[in-house]
């Protein structure tokens, strides 16, 4: 099996990626002495540690092989972040009840067996119910409706 | 008596009816979670925490403890009558508990889980308000160097507990530690790993954290897996267990609340491990051996009391150590923080009524799952027939709020957004994030306490090994790690870890 469908390569090369990208950053403040720790010395400990995990777990990959990363699914994987973050782009602007009504209906696209009609019925359900409960019964500070 | 006293406290906070009623929303969700397949309580504890931010901290804990608990309670009756897990922790039970459902008896399967878990919370209940009092008098002594090796050897056991390969979850612990480590360092007001981004400030939001990867990126997996079909046992029969199932029973039930108590109480533990080992043990120790696999009702009892049992005492290095054993507790940390109490042994001396409010709603809590389990339970089943479709929806609805209330931060949402597509990347890659958000939660208590240690001993590391209390946590870590490694009980591992 090719080394490059197997997960554990996969998983050791996001960890070497996150263990570049903070032993670089941690470079940029002071590391100071172990005595007289700065703010860059735990992450720069922590960041080089994490390299070597990496490391290893590619290497042990290349050695043993391991699992193959079953298929992607890239249905969910955009849908769903793209509903949350469209609840961050229309939440202020909106209002909760209108939002809701768009990210219920937005990630419902996630999977394929929802229904048009069932999920138009769920936005709106949802809708009234989180409004009673976190704006009316709990007092959360959120908008209800659009701003303007 | 110190100790009435306490309990006299706690159930005069717990039982105000504020608290009563928070109690019965928290077994109540607690159960209804349980009860389904795909959401499980550190999703929910997850998204109730920004609700918990205008309650009283004591109602707050409440109410969140209830819920994992609860779910403990209402992840039986799916595995019983549906041989789907409603919980990870109630995986071992579909092995009897559904064997006995088809031979017609999943009443008393229900019965039985219901009353051992019962038995097994006020015995866990018990050991709390015993154990906890003098463990955190230990920990009160503890200086930095104890707590930063205390804190590796809880990371370290939650790695060895962990799935799957052990560099990969020490990895996934010390990514943890260095998302938990972003934002403005305390010492020198220096911001890391911020990026010019004002919304990093104040580190990354655990809710964020917690919901992207537990909620939402468990939904995108959730929605890969085929959606099995629920058929429900209809017929369930008299839920009360005759009197020689209780005969039977009551050794099982001892020893799984036993066994749980036990593994609740070290880091990485609690509920799942509780079952697995309690059933593991049953299997070995009761006489006659016969009828596992294929309906005995120990198979039921024994990892049912312990998955109870274990739930309950993995708060106890929470109450007293602040210390995190499993990803809801590492909520009920979060929990905590967001009301500005810092997790520790002076929780219980400062906070007295915190404490104690907390252990007697659990013998309260207890009480009111065998209410709603033993007669309701056709309720429940019920709502096994809510199609995932439907419900995942709302889950992000949920979260998106949750995460948007805690600071009304928009912010917070697109973190979540990332760390759903994050925590969608390491379920693919196997990729525990149990260890991440230990890891999380730790990371600033870690640094502070190597911080301190360090200006004490002017930087000589040996410091860690000539104390002796520190030294002990550092030997069994050491110890931990080697028995993992060890090929002989790895093999053991992989298979008492297998699903």
């Amino acid at each position: 099996m090719s080394v490059h469908a197997s997960k554990d390569f996969w998983a050791g090369v996001m960890f070497l990626g996150f263990a570049g990208v903070a032993v670089m950053t941690a470079r940029g403040y002071s590391v100071g002495t172990a005595g007289r720790m700065g703010p860059g010395y735990f992450p720069l400990a922590l960041g080089m540690l994490l390299g070597v995990l990496g490391l290893i777990t590619i290497g042990r990959a290349i050695m043993d092989g391991s699992g193959k990363v079953a298929p992607m699914q890239w249905r969910p994987l955009l849908v769903l972040p793209a509903a949350v973050c469209l609840f961050g782009l229309l939440i202020q602007w909106c209002g909760l009840a209108i939002t809701v009504v768009i990210v219920v209906a937005a990630s419902a696209f996630a999977a394929r067996e929802s229904r048009p009609l069932e999920v138009a019925a769920l936005a709106t359900t949802l809708a009234v119910f989180c409004t009673g409960i976190f704006v009316y019964a709990l007092r959360l500070p959120l908008p209800l409706w659009p701003a303007f | 008596m110190e100790l009435t006293a306490n309990i006299a406290l706690g159930f005069a906070v717990a039982l105000t009816a504020q608290n009563i009623l928070y109690c019965f929303i928290g077994v109540l969700l607690g159960t209804l979670v349980g009860v389904l397949p795909g959401i499980g309580p550190v999703t929910t504890v997850a998204m109730l925490l920004p609700i918990s931010f205008t309650l009283s901290p004591v109602s707050a804990l409440i109410l969140l403890a209830g819920i994992y608990y609860g779910a403990q309670y209402g992840g039986s009756t799916t595995a019983i009558l549906v041989n789907i897990p409603g919980e990870a922790s109630s995986v071992i039970t579909t092995i009897d508990g559904h064997q006995m459902a088809r031979r017609g008896r999943a009443g008393p399967a229900l019965g039985i889980a219901a009353l051992g878990s019962f038995f097994a919370g006020c015995v866990a209940t018990l050991l709390i308000s015993v154990a906890a009092p003098a463990l955190a008098a230990v920990a009160l002594e503890f200086g930095p160097a104890e707590y930063f090796s205390l804190m590796v050897c809880g990371l370290v056991a939650a790695v060895v507990l962990a799935r799957g390969s052990v560099v990969k979850a020490v990895a996934m612990v010390v990514l943890g530690l260095l998302f938990g480590i972003a934002g403005t360092d305390v010492n020198s007001g220096v911001r890391r790993f911020t990026y010019g981004l004002q919304g990093l400030a104040d580190g990354i939001e655990f809710v964020a954290l917690s919901m992207g990867i537990y909620g939402i990126a468990e939904i995108a997996h959730n929605l890969e897996q085929k959606q099995a079909q629920v058929a429900v046992t209809d017929r369930i029969g008299r839920v009360w267990p005759g009197w020689s199932d209780i005969r039977q029973s009551i050794p099982a039930i001892l020893r799984g609340t036993g066994l749980g108590s036990i593994l609740g109480v070290l880091p990485g533990g609690g509920a799942l491990l509780a079952s697995f080992a309690a059933y593991t043990l049953e299997k070995k120790v009761a006489r006659p051996p016969r009828h596992f696999g294929e309906g005995d009702i120990r198979g039921v009892a024994a990892p049912e009391s312990a998955n109870n049992a274990g739930a309950q005492t993995s708060f106890i290095p929470m109450l007293t150590l602040g210390i995190p054993s499993n990803p809801t507790m590492a909520m009920m940390i979060g929990a905590l923080m967001i009301h500005g109490i810092a997790p520790g042994p002076r929780v219980m001396t400062e906070r007295p009524e915190l404490f104690w409010g907390v252990i007697a709603s659990m013998w309260i809590g207890n009480l009111m799952l065998v209410v709603l389990n033993l007669p309701l339970v056709g309720m429940w089943v019920r709502f096994l027939r809510i199609p995932y479709r439907l419900l995942f929806p709302a889950i992000v609805a949920f979260c998106c709020i949750g995460t948007y209330a805690i600071n009304s931060n928009v912010f917070d949402v697109f973190v979540m957004g990332f760390f759903a597509v994050f925590g969608y990347l390491c379920l693919k890659l196997d990729c525990e994030p149990a260890p991440l958000i230990l890891g999380f939660v730790l990371g600033p208590m870690m640094e502070e306490n190597l911080r301190r240690t360090l200006l004490i001993s002017r930087g000589d590391l040996t410091v860690f090994v000539t104390e002796p209390i520190s030294l002990a946590f550092l030997v069994a870590s050491f110890l931990l790690l080697l028995v993992v490694a060890a090929p002989a009980i790895r093999a053991k591992r992989e298979e008492a870890l297998q699903e």
